[in-house]
């Protein structure tokens, strides 16, 4: 504890008159700094105590994105559903890709929600280290907060996208079932699985730049190893499996039982569970370790 | 007396690779190969090492008692920042100890964190987040930063409006109002108007008087012998010496003379016919 000093010390007196009773130290230190050995903690409490900051970082991520636009947050819904009406044609119609007895865009778009989710948190988590050189080189607190204030920030989008869903399923006339309670969960899993990723990959941009021109493509990629675009029963029944150890399938498959009142499958959606709890694990204990170094590299 | 900032033996190794990209592990067998490949006979890097490092900080120690003002001078490239990053977190000692005993802010640089596009209220508050100050603390202290600040109405407007003037006096009001038990300070006063560095050093004055301790990088021997009691020099990495401030300031006085001395001789010498 800090006491409070008295008020008429002039600078001369200060350095003869000090005693241990008007400075109260702490017998340990509150810090201490040394050179870090390779097994680093992930330092939870730190986190825990800088949470106003990531809820700042993200408002700013926000506030700044829509500035200066006249559509503003409107641009959160208008994309995708323009996606969704040119995918429903060219996909929907003529390439007549079946969608198990759903409407081609619903279908699509349950998908495109998820996607455009977790893609852009990946995205953004990604680059957002580079992007706050300035903090990093300035500032201390715990690096963490950078790429999931991105992600966290991705999240208004999604709200704001999904009032197209709820519309399509009105329009559908798609009823509530038992399923929507497993619909924030599968929100939860996502970002789960968005920041496991999205944080790993931040680490290794700061290192490698090469990330920055590998990722869209790797994003790219992987939207046509999901089965968004297309349902997953596209798939010839043998080589099913190798779309379920994409962790991505078990969730989008899982969101679109909860909406249309399919049973869930609960084993691909255990592996995503797994899969993202490990990832974002792993992904916060490489970033960790790669943290000591991020001023100097970056 | 305890000390409330314990530096014990801090040292720190940057590696300068030749390549473009820096590898912080050891290479791997694959890079050392293609390195000896590519060139087998390369000549050691200048600042020593074999391997391209450079020793910003070697063995640095010292000793800050509670309510102390310490400056610490040097020439450039003394490893002063590197010191400062190291006490702020920012960069890991390769070697050494550090105990901090109480709450440290660090101002290495005026305006952290300020977004252009936001309004000059919307960055007092994410400038005081980022810096460390919790969301009550800077609503309480809001309309004291706003009046050190003295930019009016355009609080609410862009700061990539704001002249540089007004984003200074808007950038370091918020750092005045931090309430660390140490200040750690980096040459930031070194840039704004007659008036704004008269402001800056009446708030130093307001808090070395209130008890705070307070580390100080400048390059302005006269700050350290108005503001200081302790000083520290540092040359190459190594503190030269320590002390008084007057003492220490005499000391780099002298140190700088006698170089500019020996390079007169020298340029003298090698000018002669």
């Amino acid at each position: 504890m800090f006491a409070t000093k008295t008020t008429n010390r002039s600078s001369l007196d200060r350095n003869n008159e000090q005693s241990d009773v008007l400075y109260d130290l702490p017998d340990k230190p509150l810090l201490t700094i040394e050179a870090r050995k390779s097994w680093v903690p992930l330092n939870l409490r730190d986190l825990w105590a800088c949470r106003e900051l990531l809820y700042f970082l993200m408002w700013r991520d926000i506030k700044v994105r829509y500035k200066q636009t006249v559509l503003g947050a409107a641009w959160a819904v208008i994309q995708p559903l323009v996606t969704m009406i040119i995918f429903t044609y060219f996909f929907g119609k003529l390439a007549k890709v079946p969608t198990d007895g759903v409407p081609y865009p619903i279908f699509f778009y349950t998908g495109l929600l998820l996607w455009t989710f977790f893609s852009n948190g990946v995205s953004s988590g990604a680059n957002s280290l580079i992007g706050n050189s300035n903090l990093i080189t300035k500032v201390y607190f715990p690096r963490l907060i950078i790429p999931s204030a991105a992600i966290g920030a991705g999240l208004l989008d999604f709200a704001i996208a999904s009032i197209l869903l709820i519309g399509l399923l009105v329009y559908y006339g798609f009823p509530v079932t038992l399923g929507y309670l497993m619909l924030l969960p599968l929100v939860g899993l996502t970002t789960v699985l968005a920041l496991g990723v999205g944080i790993w990959f931040s680490a290794l941009n700061v290192k490698y730049r090469d990330v920055r021109y590998a990722l869209p493509f790797l994003i790219q990629m992987w939207l046509f190893v999901s089965p968004i675009i297309y349902p997953l029963s596209l798939v010839p029944e043998e080589w099913r499996w190798a779309m379920w150890l994409n962790p991505v399938t078990g969730i989008v498959e899982a969101f679109r039982c909860a909406l249309f009142g399919r049973p869930f499958l609960w084993a691909p959606l255990g592996y995503s569970f797994v899969f993202s709890l490990v990832m974002l694990a792993y992904g916060a204990y490489a970033f960790r370790r790669m943290e000591r170094t991020f001023a100097e590299l970056i | 007396m305890r000390p409330i900032v314990k530096v014990e033996g801090i040292s720190k190794r940057f590696r300068i690779q030749p390549r473009e990209a820096p590898s912080v592990r050891y290479p791997t067998l694959r890079e050392s190969l293609v390195k000896m490949a590519r060139s087998p006979f390369a000549r050691n890097r200048m600042n020593g090492g074999s391997d391209g490092t450079v020793w910003a900080l070697r063995d640095v120690t010292f000793e800050v008692m509670p309510g102390e003002v310490m400056g610490i001078i040097g020439p450039n490239g003394a490893g002063k920042s590197t010191l400062l990053k190291i006490l702020s977190r920012i960069i890991e000692p390769t070697s050494g100890r550090v105990e901090l005993y109480g709450r440290v802010a660090s101002l290495l640089e005026v305006g952290t964190g300020f977004h252009p596009d936001l309004s000059g209220r919307e960055n007092v508050f994410l400038n005081g987040a980022i810096l460390g100050m919790k969301r009550r603390e800077i609503e309480s202290k809001f309309d004291e930063i706003v009046a050190f600040a003295d930019v009016g109405k355009f609080i609410d407007t862009a700061v990539k409006h704001y002249s540089s003037g007004m984003y200074l006096r808007l950038a370091f009001a918020v750092t005045a109002h931090l309430d660390p038990e140490v200040l750690i300070v980096d040459e930031v006063l070194a840039v704004g108007d007659g008036n704004f560095q008269r402001k800056c050093l009446q708030k130093m004055d307001d808090v070395t008087r209130s008890g705070r301790t307070v580390l100080l990088v400048t390059h302005s021997l006269g700050m350290v012998t108005q503001h200081c009691q302790r000083a520290l020099l540092l040359d190459g990495g190594l503190i030269v010496t320590s002390g008084s401030a007057q003492a220490v300031v005499d000391y780099y006085d002298a140190m700088c003379d006698q170089m500019r001395s020996t390079e007169a001789d020298e340029l003298a010498a090698s000018s002669a016919p």
